[in-house]
């Protein structure tokens, strides 16, 4: 099962032989092994996951929005924006999320910054948690 | 006529400008290389978003506002990438005439015709001729990232699709190498992704009808194509930032061939003047022991 993973600023895997794959997706998280059926779905923000053939642990990345497509002898996600465990910057992440907190807490927001900024405490939460997969 | 000192202190001074101009364009090709690294970056994502929409749409039969043509086109959006920084050489020049071509060309005919301007150099020009923007947008080349093309691709699909404008036109220079770039006018929106000549490429049997769609296929498409939209506003920034950096490059490649030429014709003028000197004083100086004889 062929695997790419690219964001518009990086490339992350483009074409790698994976035993299974696990991502956010629209209705919640779905793992995918070889033979899954042919999907299309948008990704949530979140922690996705893969195991690269024949190694024995997972890689971890925090995505944003993000577009996946099972075909049958492969996976192509575009995701908006991918972290490796090593890329997240602690406090960085942790300023976000207290940024977002506050607004959220303060104002009266409208349906679409409400979203997008549970959508950055998402991202920062996930951030914190993917650094204990680092290897 | 120049002393020697007058001419020695002017090949110093060059020779400065000379070291400048060097460090400047070792500095551009280091950012051009950057650049560019990030337009081969974005090309996998870039294709293979376009050919999902174009398949998505196809198969499942999917209008969307942001594709339809319009028939006639009265409002136009027009926005003028250039850079924040002179010092390469015609580069933004070339933008604004183009934009000022059309004003003239274009104003009378369009009921409205509004501006904005990503760059500094953009904004001051037509700032002279009285034209005040809706935005403007600096700080491009310090840090170019897909979230500030996506926060202006943001705002842009808010004036289109409130009905304010009937196409959103970007003018920016198109990188072609380091050398050579040129100035192309693109129509934003609505999205033309050329369907009709990709109708053919479309792999129809890689999509079963039993393909599973999470949620509905319209609202896939409508999420990719705000994406693509991001997409196209960053990847024009990304080569407007590369082909400034390629054009400054190349002007400060010439600025420093051409200090080097003047250098050259100083020194050999300041080499002419000290041998005359020499001569002059060996004269004066055989002249008088002849005399004393």
């Amino acid at each position: 099962m062929k695997m790419t993973l690219v964001t518009p600023e990086k490339r992350i895997l483009t074409g790698a032989d994976v035993e299974s794959v696990t991502v956010p997706a629209f209705r919640g998280e779905l793992n995918i092994l070889e033979g899954h059926t042919p999907l299309v779905t948008t990704l949530d923000t979140g922690i996705m996951r893969w195991k690269v053939k024949g190694s024995d642990r997972f890689q971890y990345a925090v995505i944003s929005w993000g577009y996946c497509e099972v075909y049958p002898n492969g996976i192509d996600i575009l995701a908006e924006t991918a972290d490796l465990p090593e890329d997240v910057n602690l406090t960085d992440a942790q300023s976000f999320i207290d940024k977002a907190k506050a607004r959220l807490a303060a104002e009266s927001l409208n349906d679409a910054d409400y979203a997008d900024l549970s959508r950055v405490v998402k991202r920062g939460e996930s951030s914190i948690e993917v650094t204990k997969f680092k290897n | 006529m120049a002393s020697l000192k007058d001419i020695r202190a002017q090949i110093a001074s060059t020779k400065n400008t000379q070291q400048i101009t060097k460090a400047l364009k070792l500095v551009s090709a280091s950012k051009l290389r950057k650049a560019q690294n990030n337009i081969v970056n974005m090309r996998p994502y870039a294709l293979s978003l376009r050919r999902v929409i174009s398949d998505v749409a196809v198969t499942q039969k999917v209008a969307h506002p942001l594709m339809g043509q319009r028939t006639e086109v009265n409002k136009v959006l027009m926005v003028v990438l250039t850079s924040d920084r002179g010092l390469c050489g015609a580069f933004n020049t070339n933008i604004n005439k183009f934009a000022e071509k059309y004003i003239r060309d274009n104003k009378a005919r369009l009921q409205k015709l509004d501006f904005i301007f990503v760059g500094k150099k953009g904004f001051e020009f037509f700032q002279k001729r009285n034209i005040t923007p809706l935005e403007s947008i600096t700080g491009l080349d310090k840090d170019i990232s897909y979230k500030l093309a996506s926060q202006v691709a943001d705002r842009l699909l808010g004036y289109f699709l409130s009905g304010e404008y009937d196409e959103v036109q970007l003018v920016y220079n198109e990188f072609k190498s380091a050398i050579s770039h040129n100035v192309v006018c693109e129509t934003l929106l609505p999205i033309n992704l050329g369907l009709s000549s990709f109708s053919d490429e479309v792999n129809t049997a890689r999509f079963s009808k039993d393909l599973v769609f999470e949620p509905s296929p319209e609202e896939v498409v409508e999420q990719l194509l705000t994406k693509h939209f991001g997409l196209q506003v960053y990847r024009s920034m990304s080569e407007s930032v590369a082909a400034e950096h390629g054009a400054r490059m190349t002007a400060m490649e010439n600025a420093s061939n051409n200090a080097k030429e003047l250098i050259n014709k100083m020194t050999l003028t300041y080499n002419k003047l000290r041998q005359e000197k020499i001569t002059t004083e060996l004269i004066e100086i055989v002249s008088g022991a002849e005399a004393l004889k």
